[in-house]
């Protein structure tokens, strides 16, 4: 303990003094891996302003010598670690000592802050700062999907829904700096409106159930976090571009953060603009992209114990959706089934997006203040409001296409009080109220019959969490009852066309307990059990007609009861060392009242021919599955990653497959870093030079029955990738580029969970240059 | 105690707007493009005048359709016009036909029988001299029975292979209109 509170002082401090003259003054320090507390060699050293560095031996110890009097930034970098930058004001000789947060860290074991974010006691994995900026070229879910246990279920190039144990849209809950995301989250064609480039952590819980965020999740939950401002008197920030070649895609992203006693403040700001994707070699049509978003951040204090933070952001997409996907009619899913290239597939290049086409906007504005009542106890209250706008264009007759076929508003108010309070015992206590109000809105501007009804709905709920540490053994309770009131005007399928008042009324009971154990000092056991209760959607229960993407007849009902869900979930963890570790996840949840949509015997003939009858049902059902992943580094320049899901799920009722689950999947990777730093030209060098080749396998979807579906799913496909990194080190200052080839062999493919795969294959080798600039 | 408040004073407002809010009501308006009635007749000198019907003034979903067939006469050339309307709401009604040929290059209508001997050909141009379908020549052939299949694209490939022999194998477009009529030649 005391050695611990040793360390503790000693993080991001620095003490001792010698002597002082003019450029003689040293630093000298050491580095430990956060994670296990062993000391890390190989770290990189860089100062920013001297274009110097130095590397740490084997007791994680460094030395640079001969620095002025002034100010100083210093990066640590290390092969598999979150880079760590650090200001020093320099008036002495110093001595650092710097944790770093090594990839370990990614398993779960660790977070810096897991005291404070509550989730300590849940399967997670999350994504640091470093891969969101690498991968600037994707949206949320194609930054997670190589992660172990997360899915995607796409709608063409651009558009995809993140899966996480086989649950997506309304059984999975993305939560954004606190607030729960709102907007259409049902549609398994929207995809969550959300700019990762503006977090700087991502972290999928894969627990039983997130007692402490509500909205209706049945265990996984994807945080998006940003970090404090940091205590740096300079403006700093970074400007980060890339270019991908396949849809000619150009991004920026740019952040600047500031910090002044009297207010701390981070803006961010991205800019896309995507043509046609290509396949191995056609072009898909209309399926470009342009996003504009902007977030800031601000943050103020009053003395040690009052705390205010400001977020903002706004999305702003315009999303084409490939013009062969866009179907009348089971005659025309057939002959696009038929087809190898679909219809209106053009030989040259676009930027243009036209209908059908998606335009969404998303904003919100948070205010969140912490009251630290005294050492033990905590206050915090949260209040914030969303607006989600979702236009929907498709091809329409009689120069109707500029109208949109949906067009809804949703505006949100959330308000959140949560106390914690730290006992006497060892136990640690959470309660907390939570509200949500959501009012939904469909613009009559379409001239069309909505798709699903307006309402307003309000969520209350009321939780507790408690928690403790004893010896080898740390529990978590939780307790969480909603109250969910569904106030609807649905219109009705009348001639003429009428509407009618609905009252949903709900009740809802969820409850949660976790337990780990440390079996030896570098083994655990974390046993999570929950139960977790959805009510269902209002698609679920007022859809009606027909559903274009899908070609069929799809009508809700009204009397759906809440789907129930009991996970399990059993992790093992084994970190004997930072050169190596492993964690396997097992799972089970099983349901009752699983909604689902299940094909009638009979086929509903309209004027536009005969369509598949659709009805949302209940049923009994279970998912099960294990995520494996392994970390192997070394001789502290190559890095070995192998990660592998597995899934299954299974209706009870009917004895039958589930279907639109992810297939099994293996990703691997092999990293080898230099040592050395190579000199390009007189005055540049190249350091920390990185070779990443990876290979990720989605094995075929066997799982499902030939009657399931209109066309069988499609064969097992491997995706090469290779991507080469480095800094660039100029005289004062630096640039972070690589270059990353993705599908290298430019493989021809389908993926089950794509959508659009009845019509035409995924995308082809893509290659993006990146290049990150810090100051 | 000071906490016990704030949890109280969150959970009263939530059970304030809980009681107080009540969604307005829904704008029930007249749905455009939609399309309840198709009427395909056929006139022949010497011959009845048939009237092949489609009725579904619900709209997809709902009540089945009404479909009405026909009997022609053997051996006939008839006059073939068809007329969509929107008849959703009765005060009200639509003649969509018009709004088809005003885009008559993005519409083309499609003809398949089962009936032996029984062809259609296409009697009308849109500005392009590519063929529209909404009137056309039906000829019959000897006596029998079966189906004819009328079929409206929207966005077809014009200019693709035989589509404007009335082939749709490489029509592309989406399909706004596809019915069936049980016929009878006698």
């Amino acid at each position: 303990m005391l050695n611990r509170l040793f360390k503790l002082f000693l993080l991001f401090s620095a003490i001792l003094s010698v002597k002082a003259q003019d450029c003689t003054y040293s630093i000298e320090g050491s580095v430990f891996d956060l994670g296990t507390h062993l000391p890390l060699s190989d770290v990189n050293i860089f100062v920013t302003e001297t274009s110097n560095g130095c590397c740490t031996d084997e007791r994680g110890l460094f030395s640079l010598y001969n620095l002025c009097e002034g100010e100083y930034h210093i990066v640590f970098s290390h092969i598999g670690c979150e880079p760590k930058k650090f200001h020093i004001n320099l008036t002495q000789d110093t001595v650092l000592h710097i944790d770093l947060s090594h990839t370990i860290s990614s398993l779960g074991i660790v977070h810096l802050d897991e005291q404070k974010t509550g989730h300590i006691n849940q399967p997670s994995l999350s994504i640091s700062k470093k891969t969101i900026e690498e991968n600037l070229t994707k949206n949320l879910g194609g930054l997670i999907e190589n992660e172990t246990g997360v899915s995607l279920l796409k709608s063409g190039s651009s558009l995809s829904k993140p899966i996480v144990h086989g649950l997506f849209g309304n059984r999975l809950s993305i939560i954004n700096n606190g607030i729960i995301q709102s907007g259409q989250q049902w549609g398994k064609d929207h995809a969550p409106e959300i700019d990762p480039l503006s977090s700087n952590r991502i972290t999928i819980i894969k627990g039983a159930n997130a007692i402490g965020y509500g909205g209706g999740n049945l265990g996984s939950v994807i945080l998006m976090e940003s970090k404090k401002i940091a205590h740096e008197p300079h403006l700093h920030g970074y400007v980060n571009y890339a270019f991908e070649t396949n849809g000619r895609g150009n991004n920026l992203n740019i952040q600047l953060e500031k910090y002044t006693p009297k207010l701390a403040w981070r803006i961010n700001g991205t800019l896309k603009k995507y043509g046609d994707k290509k396949t191995s070699d056609y072009y898909l049509r209309n399926t470009g992209v342009e996003e504009a978003n902007f977030s800031i951040q601000l943050e103020k204090s009053w003395g040690e114990r009052f705390f205010l933070n400001f977020y903002g952001s706004t999305f702003n997409t315009n999303l084409g959706v490939l013009r062969g996907a866009h179907i009348g009619n089971l005659t025309d899913l057939k002959r696009g089934l038929s087809r190898d290239v679909p219809f209106f597939t053009e030989e040259d290049f676009s930027y243009k997006i036209n209908a059908p086409m998606q335009k969404v906007a998303h904003h919100l504005a948070k205010l969140d203040a912490t009251y630290l009542i005294n050492e033990d106890e905590e206050l915090k209250f949260i209040i914030a409001a969303q607006q989600n706008n979702r236009k929907e264009f498709d091809i329409r007759r009689g120069g109707r296409s500029d109208l949109p076929m949906l067009s809804l508003l949703q505006n949100t108010l959330n308000t959140e009080v949560k106390y914690t309070r730290k006992m006497k015992n060892s136990w640690k206590l959470t309660l907390g109220n939570q509200n949500i109000i959501s009012d939904n809105t469909n613009n009559p501007e379409t001239k069309t019959s909505p798709l699903i009804p307006d309402y307003i709905s309000f969520k209350g709920g009321l939780f507790g969490v408690a928690s403790k540490k004893k010896g080898f053994l740390l529990i978590n309770m939780g307790l969480r009852y909603d109250i969910e009131n569904q106030n609807i005007v649905a219109i009705q399928n009348t001639i003429p066309r009428t509407s009618k008042r609905f009252r949903n009324n709900f009740h809802n009971l969820s409850a949660a307990s976790s337990f780990k154990f440390d079996l030896s000092k570098n083994q655990s056991l974390l046993f999570n059990t929950g139960y977790a209760t959805r009510n269902p959607g209002i698609n679920e229960l007022f859809s009606s007609g027909v559903h274009q993407g899908v070609s069929a007849i799809e009508d809700g009902d009204i009397h759906l009861k809440t789907e129930k869900a009991f996970k399990n979930t059993l992790e093992y963890k084994w970190v004997p060392s930072t050169k190596f570790s492993l964690s396997a996840l097992a799972f089970h949840q099983s349901f009752e009242n699983y909604i689902f949509l299940k094909p009638q015997n009979e086929m509903k003939l309209t004027i536009r021919g005969a369509f598949p009858y659709f009805k949302y049902e209940q049923t009994h059902a279970r998912i099960y599955g294990f995520d494996f992943s392994s970390e192997i580094t070394i001789r502290n320049s190559i890095q070995g990653i192998i990660r592998y899901s597995f899934l299954r799920g299974k209706d009870t009722s009917n004895n039958e497959p589930l279907i639109s689950l992810p297939s099994n999947n293996l990703f691997t990777s092999l990293k080898y870093q230099f040592d050395r730093s190579i000199n390009l030209f007189e005055n540049v060098r190249a350091e920390e030079f990185e070779i990443d080749i990876n290979n990720k396998t989605v094995f075929k979807q066997n799982n499902i029955l030939s009657t399931q579906d209109y066309s069988p799913a499609p064969s097992t496909y491997n995706l090469l990738g290779l991507k080469v990194s480095s800094r660039l080190v100029f005289p004062n200052h630096y640039l972070n580029c690589f270059i990353k080839i993705e599908n290298l062999f430019n493989t021809k493919y389908r993926e089950y969970l794509n959508r659009h795969r009845y019509f035409a294959d995924d995308i082809g080798l893509s290659a993006t240059l990146g290049l990150n600039f810090k100051f | 105690m000071k906490t016990n408040k704030s949890l109280l004073a969150s959970v009263a407002l939530g059970a304030l707007i809980f009681s107080s809010c009540e969604k307005d009501h829904a704008h029930v308006h007249n749905e455009h493009e939609v399309m309840t009635t198709l009427t395909f007749t056929l006139t022949a000198e010497g011959a009845d005048t048939v009237a092949l019907r489609f009725i579904d003034l619900d709209g997809e979903g709902g009540n089945e359709p009404t479909i009405t067939g026909g009997t022609l006469k053997a051996n006939t050339t008839y006059a073939g016009s068809i007329e969509i309307l929107n008849e959703s709401n009765p005060e009200d009604v639509e003649d969509v036909t018009l709004e088809i040929l005003e885009e008559d290059e993005d519409h083309q209508f499609f003809f398949t029988s089962t009936v032996d001997g029984l062809t259609l050909t296409y009697t009308d141009q849109d500005a392009d001299g590519k063929p529209i379908g909404q009137t056309n020549e039906l000829k019959t052939g000897d006596a029998g029975s079966g189906t004819i299949l009328v079929t409206l694209l929207h966005e077809p490939n014009k200019s693709g292979a035989n589509v404007s022999t009335g082939d749709i194998a490489n029509a592309g477009g989406e399909t706004d209109i596809e019915v069936t009529f049980d016929v009878n030649v006698e």
